[in-house]
């Protein structure tokens, strides 16, 4: 009755707005039908009113409210213009040509009408601002009849010979390396005509109308430049152009986060990007390509096997019950973060496995991708809800320009080799036999143009990656095809797809006694009681598959048709499905019947997005965008089955081959929806204060809660626009920002379930779930404030960003009263947690001489976690040490501790002693670019990661076990000697058997890593004629430091979870290996 | 405000409006409401065409608390020596030495399972007397085997707690749990008696002569057990559906490829050299001499794998006949008459063609008695029940030196003859102190 009430009351509330808006719109039609005549075909935009007023304001935000305040789209490039050029126009009254005469006076840019666009350009050299009054193609400044406008359109349209062509060509480098800028745009303004320069810069623009044109070219990151050249029929111009890179780039359009779009100098967070053309190495994968780039992003490996996923926090933990994986989507469409489920038997134990997942985000090939933004906590993901609290990264896919194909070509090889990661007289911990020097290639080809309103890219790629271990390796076909259309100005259709084929083979691994890891690292303490190389090789008959489809797919739509006002649509699909297949053949040493489990997996994510935006001119100085929109995401999860045992004989079974079959089912479907509503208004460009909230609901709340509201406020200030501002002191924009967002409980656990269960061929119930009627999502409130600074001309940047997160009705599994029935735990909105920290990202171009150059980068991030409340709950472990304590990280690694280790007298214990965060609490990137002669580059990035704690269950289990451990190589020897006296409190604790317990192997996980050397060098500096190839060398994760109490293994190793564990711990795993690639890239 | 901007404002005004109605709409007509199959929601439950579920419910519940209490218990009490593993299918350390600390995980989840399958038993009773009404409720085949698993749960926790705690309540003296079974397997008894289903009678009988045994109560206790044919059998089943479901004594030192426990070292495996009891049976493989892993401070030992629980799916035996048997004898030996209480012993005996056992008095009765009932209901986890019970009552007779603790047997010298309240209990509940 309740939910009845409510869709009455919307709906009635949404026809009144419906009709009033109607009203509104027919009234303001009529009474304004002056203004819309203005725009049909004949008549000039230039004619339209103005509406301006301006008071000795900077040029290019006179230009800004111009176009807001008349609705006349102007073009024009921000750097190129006179910053400090105060301009004053009292032009309420006046037509936008006449403002424009007014405000362009005395400057070296004149006005073009083109289309239902100004384009404002520089005034050609040989031309002086006196002298355009007789140029046939430049309208005049002080033009009072409006009838010279037209003319003037009139004698541009006619002045171009269109019968005859011309050719344009050259190349884009960045200014200060004068390194090739592949994939830049480059345009003839006011035309469809437009082209992407190859991977060594080069591009052509072909059937360009002789005559003075405008050249632009554009990049990410780069200041666009424009060049005024003139073409001759049948002949071939040549431009070059030299990017300069933009220090702060505030006027780049960013869309993560903000309703719609929004430039940098509007938005009040942080967003985190990485830009792919400055990324010199080859980026095997996501996980690679996010790793040590983004200050508070952390990439943890899970293995060094084949096809293994990385966990990705955010700002550390924000949920202690649900996943803290953030929201990834992929040119606006939602896709699966969260790890592919782990391969192992429905039935039987549930170590038999791999013991490894991998993650979806691998599913997207790297040399697709343009860019990606990360908004990193609640003050920036308002907007996306009840699901974003754990942070958002958005992926951009290339697009195709208009004009001529361009191809590219990548081809990778490599080695990947495993580095030591136990002490010196075991170094791989008795897996030489096993290990080798592995093979990895790759290939990628892409091309992309367009022609007329269709642009398109379209590229293949495939994968082939061995692991170090035996029957370890990855197989990945990759496609995708990104379309545009745009029929009309005010309408533009984008749809991208990609398609990715992979298999997946690997090892048996982890805790699992089937598996390598285990019996080679036990020897003959093994469960095969045979340390010998061909015993223990019998597991390697156990076969491990994970075969993958993915598709993602998604159409967005554009559609503005009137001035000021957007609106968006996307609607997309990711389908993630995974074959899961293991076989223990008839015969197989530990399971001699055989057994074999196929699992056919799949996870669909349906997401329908609005976003709209109108942009009004309140007064002057003052204007608004208001946004709105709305999003409903639909995810389903499904998993079907087999299990089979005791085939008959030798052969390959199938499910049917067993004398004992089952089978299993789940399903899933979550469904969240919301609206969101957000007003920016800007003072002067340069103030910008936003406001807004979100409204969700979820089918996981429980049945006694209503919608939820999230709010956002956020404001920044670019101070070095202020006219007190002095040029050398660069730019400064101040910005803070406040949010919430949410974590929707999972599918069941508001309502109390009883489990269907089999009991020897009868049904059964079993308890389930106690439920919670009153269960809703967990809220993050986040506060965040920072600046952005470019100092000594853009040489030095520093983005700095202070947060505070709070995490209140926390989702805690609480654990029930065990004579009550229902053992298990029960989510309930109980908890408080915070994060607080820093992040530091800052670079300074060191030197720059010549052709020589030395660029530093710098990230620096500090997180620090605190369970603020229980809720009255009692302390809870989450497995791993890792428990949930008042006062205490999220989750602090609880346990005993050994105060006197190094100490020759029996240990000293200290119970319950709380160690630390299980998170990194500092993560520091540094990383250089050195520049050579030649356009040669040298670069190197590395990752220090510290103040966390694991525990390390490999040594536990062997060392508890008898098995003779490399760690207490001293202590076997002094025991041998009957010197057991002599022996450390932390060797008897961990060297003797009978005192072995896992609290002794808790380690501070400190490490730094030499993520990444790579020399890139142009193939035209070696060999003639090759200037569009570019070679790349690189090593990557091939030298590590680790803490010194941290005595074996790796902290880069997780366990049988893999990527999806809550608390991290060290299980019986390789390390990530080194891997060394060479790279050609060819474009033509 | 002018003219232009009051236009201006309530043109713009109009399309965001325009477009917030249609998306309040859209989100008003926007169903949240998923079903997802699955999981059943409670209700559900009430259906009558769901009730044998819920009965099946209970027993299953049964089973797998009695699995993990039998495999632990086996090592506490030395039915076995453990031999290895400590992981999934293993022991852990201080079970491997006989202890069972109140804040260790394995004792809380033993007592959760446990727990569970009471409460599951007797909630699901009253589950089916709202359901179906005091009539059909009586005429309930169902409901009389309902009964029967109440009995038998309450009786595997009043076994092997120290202490009870109801539903929340606060710590009661372990007797309140045979209390309980003693009326629920009451119930069961006069239900299945007027339903006329004799197997579920016969089981609550033979469950109910054991609760009295354990309250005191002999003679009642004789009276039923007279009631319980010799080669009766009752016994939960085990599956291999899911490895909560396989019989645990079994799976766990089975060499796939765990060889988590041993008879080595334990009385039965001297027995078994000599006798040949096929109750006791166990065997060894020259191939796979040891256990998978050191144990304790002795390194590896042999692996004699017991033999009474062939495979995953073998049953355990919650009540017997023979079980019946040896309550008589042990409630005449309580009434001093041990000569005729070794008559019914020995009876058994030969029965399975072990040669009879010699007594001299009273004392050595009880000796005999105790191991016989040891090996009677070897690993079906009872023995730590027996030891308390025995220890308690100061019973005359004397355990084998491999079932005490020290020496040979490798047990701590605290070893628990009870799980004491666990710290699942002690956190959640209000009524039981964390620390008491």
């Amino acid at each position: 009755m309740r939910s009845l009430v409510g869709w009455m009351v919307a709906s009635l509330l949404g026809l009144a707005m419906v009709s009033f808006a109607l009203a509104q719109d027919v009234a303001a039609a009529a009474q304004e039908a002056t203004v819309e005549s203005a725009a049909r075909p004949g008549i000039s935009i230039l004619e339209l009113p103005a509406r301006l007023v301006v008071d000795n304001t900077p040029l290019p935000r006179a230009l800004n409210a111009l176009q807001k305040r008349s609705g006349v789209a102007l073009a024009f490039s921000p750097s190129l213009l006179p910053k400090h050029h105060p301009v004053s126009c009292e032009c309420e009254q006046l037509t936008v040509a006449q403002a424009l005469d007014r405000i362009l006076s005395g400057t070296a840019f004149r006005y073009l009408e083109l289309g239902r666009q100004v384009l404002i350009e520089p005034i050609p050299h040989g031309r002086r601002a006196g002298a355009m009054l007789a140029s046939a193609t430049v309208l005049p400044f002080e033009a009072s009849e409006e009838s010279a406008a037209r003319a003037a359109a009139a004698v541009l349209r006619e002045s171009a010979p269109v019968s005859l062509t011309g050719t344009i060509s050259g190349r884009v480098v960045e200014a200060r390396t004068q390194r090739p800028l592949s994939g830049s745009q480059v345009s003839i303004t006011g035309t469809g005509i437009g082209a992407l320069a190859g991977s060594d810069g080069r591009f052509q623009l072909q059937n360009v109308p002789s005559g003075p044109v405008t050249v632009r070219a554009q990049m990410i990151g780069f200041a666009a430049a424009e060049r005024s050249v003139t073409v001759t029929a049948g002949g071939i111009t040549t431009v070059d152009f030299q990017l300069v890179e933009q220090a702060l780039a505030l006027d780049e359009v960013v869309v993560t986060g903000t309703a719609g779009q929004a430039r940098r100098r509007e938005v009040g967070n942080t967003i985190g990007q990485i830009n792919m053309a400055q990324v010199a190495q080859p980026v095997v994968n996501v996980d690679n390509l996010l790793q040590a780039r983004v200050a508070g992003l952390s990439v943890m490996r899970s293995s060094g096997m084949a096809g293994s996923g990385g966990q990705i926090r955010l700002r550390g933990n924000v949920s202690v019950a649900m996943s803290n994986q953030p929201l990834v989507y992929v040119d606006g469409v939602r896709i699966r973060s969260d790890g592919y489920p782990r391969n192992v038997s429905p039935a039987g134990h549930q170590g038999r496995s791999n013991n490894d997942v991998a993650s979806p985000l691998n599913d997207i090939n790297p040399a697709d991708i343009e860019r990606v933004e990360v908004i990193k906590g609640a003050a920036a993901t308002t907007l996306y809800g009840t699901e974003a609290a754990a942070g958002v990264i958005q992926i951009f896919t290339k697009r195709g320009a208009t004009g001529a194909a361009v191809w590219s070509a990548q081809v990778d090889q490599g080695l990947s080799k495993l580095r030591p990661f136990a002490p010196s007289d075991a170094p791989f911990l008795y897996l030489d036999p096993w290990l080798k020097t592995a093979h990895t290639q790759g290939y990628a080809i892409s091309v992309s143009g367009g022609s007329g309103d269709l642009q398109y890219f379209v590229s293949g790629g495939y994968d082939d990656n061995e692991g170090v271990l035996p029957n370890d390796w990855e197989k990945k076909y990759l496609l995708r095809g990104n379309f545009g259309f745009s029929p009309s100005s005010t309408l533009r259709f984008q749809w991208n797809s990609s398609y990715t084929n992979n298999t997946i083979s690997n090892t048996p691994a982890g805790n699992n006694s089937h598996g390598l890891m285990l019996n080679a690292f036990r020897r003959d303490a093994n469960f095969f009681g045979d340390g010998s190389v061909e015993t223990i090789s019998q597991v390697l008959d156990y076969e491990i598959y994970n075969y993958i489809d993915r598709v993602i797919t998604g159409a967005t739509v554009d559609f503005n048709p009137i001035p000021r006002q957007t609106n968006r649509v996307t609607v997309g699909y990711d389908l993630a499905m995974s074959q899961m297949r293991q076989l223990r053949p008839f015969g197989f040493a530990l399971a001699p019947e055989g057994i074999l489990s196929t699992i056919r997996w799949s996870n669909a994510t349906l997401t329908a997005d609005y976003a709209g935006s109108y942009d009004l001119g309140l007064t002057r100085d003052l204007s608004s965008r208001f946004s709105w929109g709305g999003q409903a995401v639909s995810t389903e999860e499904i998993s079907v089955a087999g299990y089979a045992e005791d085939f008959p004989g030798p052969g390959v079974p199938t499910l049917t081959s067993g004398a004992r079959t089952l089978s299993f089912e789940d399903r899933i479907r979550v469904v969240n929806a919301g609206l969101f509503f957000q007003n920016l208004l800007s003072f002067r460009d340069r103030y910008f204060l936003t406001a807004g909230f979100r409204i969700d609901g979820n089918s996981a709340f429980g049945e006694d809660f209503g919608l939820q509201l999230y709010p956002k406020v956020s404001a920044s200030y670019v101070v070095s626009d202020e006219s007190f501002w002095r040029e050398p002191w660069g730019q400064l924009k101040l910005r803070a920002a406040y949010g919430q967002s949410g974590r929707a409980p999972g599918a069941f656990d508001a309502v109390r379930t009883w489990n269907p269960l089999g009991w020897g061929g009868q049904p059964a119930f079993g308890p389930g779930n106690v439920g919670n009627a009153n269960l809703g999502p967990e809220r993050t409130a986040e506060l965040e404030f920072g600046f952005d600074a470019a100092l000594l001309d853009g040489r030095v940047t520093v983005d700095f960003t202070r947060y505070h997160q709070k995490t209140s009705e926390a989702l805690f599994a609480v654990r029930q009263i065990p004579s009550l029935g229902f053992g298990s735990s029960q989510l309930e909105n109980v908890g408080e947690l915070e994060n607080r920290g820093i992040e530091i990202s800052a670079t300074a171009a060191l030197f720059d001489v010549q052709n020589w150059g030395l660029d530093v980068g710098l990230n620096v991030s500090t997180n620090h976690s605190k369970v603020l409340s229980l809720g009255g709950a009692p302390p809870f472990s989450l497995g791993s040490f890792g428990w949930i304590v008042e006062g205490h990280p999220v989750p602090v690694i609880r346990g005993r501790r050994i105060t006197n280790p190094q100490e020759k007298a029996d240990p000293i214990v200290e119970n319950e002693h709380f160690y630390g965060p299980n998170q990194p609490s500092r993560i520091i990137g540094p990383r250089a670019t050195l520049r050579l002669p030649g356009n040669v580059m040298l670069t190197a990035r590395g990752e220090h990661q510290a103040g966390h704690y694991v525990y390390e269950a490999g040594s536990f289990n062997s060392l508890v076990r008898g098995v003779v451990w490399p760690t207490c190589t001293n202590a076997y020897r002094l025991l041998e000697a009957g010197q057991e006296d002599q022996l450390t409190a932390l060797e008897r604790s961990r060297c003797i058997t009978a005192n072995v317990a896992q609290d002794w192997f808790i380690y501070p996980a400190d490490f730094f890593r030499l993520r990444e050397a790579t020399l890139s060098v142009p193939v035209g500096a070696l060999v003639p004629r090759t200037d569009r190839a570019t070679l790349v060398l690189s090593a990557r994760d091939f030298w590590t430091w680790k803490n010194a109490d941290f005595p074996i293994m790796d902290p880069e190793v997780g366990s049988n979870e893999g990527m999806n564990a809550q608390v991290r711990q060290i299980g019986e795993h390789i390390p990530p290996p080194a891997v060394f690639t060479a790279s050609l890239r060819v474009s033509f | 405000m002018d003219v232009w901007v009051r236009k201006s404002v309530a043109r713009s005004l109009s399309v965001p409006l325009a477009a917030a109605g249609v998306l309040g709409l859209g989100v008003a007509a926007c169903d949240l409401s998923v079903t997802n199959p699955g999981p059943v929601q409670d209700d559900f439950l009430n259906n009558p065409a769901a009730h044998a579920a819920v009965v099946n419910g209970m027993g299953r519940d049964l089973g797998q608390a009695l699995n993990y209490i039998s495999l632990t218990t086996a090592s506490v009490t030395r039915e076995v020596h453990p031999a290895g593993s400590q992981g999934a299918f293993g022991i852990l350390l201080p079970m491997q030495q006989g202890l069972l600390p109140f804040d260790h995980s394995q004792t809380s989840s033993h007592w959760n399972m446990a727990q569970r399958a009471r409460w599951v038993s007797e909630a699901g009773i009253r589950r089916l007397h709202e359901a179906l009404g005091p009539a059909a409720f009586e005429a309930s085949p169902l409901v009389a085997q309902a009964y029967l698993w109440a009995g038998y749960a309450n009786r595997l926790l009043g076994e092997n707690m120290c202490q009870a705690v109801i539903d929340g309540g606060p710590a009661e003296p372990h007797a309140v749990y045979f209390e309980r079974a003693d009326s629920n397997f009451t119930r069961a008894a006069a239900l299945a008696q007027a339903l006329g289903l004799g197997t579920v009678r016969t089981a609550a009988l033979a469950g109910r002569a054991s609760t009295r045994a354990y309250l005191g109560a002999w003679s009642a206790a004789g009276s039923d057990a007279a009631a319980v044919p010799t080669d009766f059998v009752y016994e939960i089943p085990y599956f291999v559906i899911d490895t909560d479901q396989y019989n645990r004594v079994y799976w766990s030192s089975a060499n796939q490829p765990f060889r988590a426990h041993t008879t080595w070292n334990t009385v039965y495996a001297s027995y078994y050299r000599v006798t040949e009891d096929p109750r006791t049976a166990w065997d060894e493989n020259p191939d796979v001499p040891v256990g998978d892993a050191n144990v304790l401070d002795l390194g590896r030992v042999p692996w004699y794998f017991q033999l009474k629980h062939a495979d995953r799916e073998s049953p355990i035996n919650l009540s017997s006949g023979r079980e019946m048997r040896l309550i008589e004898a042990e409630a005449l030996l309580r009434d001093g008459q041990w000569q005729q209480a070794m008559q019914v012993v020995n009876a058994l005996r030969t029965s399975v063609g072990m040669a009879p056992w010699d007594a001299a008095d009273l004392t050595e009765a009880w000796t005999r008695l105790k191991r016989e009932r040891g090996i009677e209901l070897w690993l079906e986890g009872r023995r730590l029940g027996d030891l308390r019970r025995w220890q308690e009552g100061g019973t005359p007779g004397a355990l084998h030196p491999l079932e005490e603790p020290g020496g040979a047997s490798n047990l701590h010298a605290d070893r628990a003859l009870c799980f004491p309240i666990p710290l699942s209990e002690r956190e959640t509940n209000p009524n039981i102190p964390i620390n008491g």
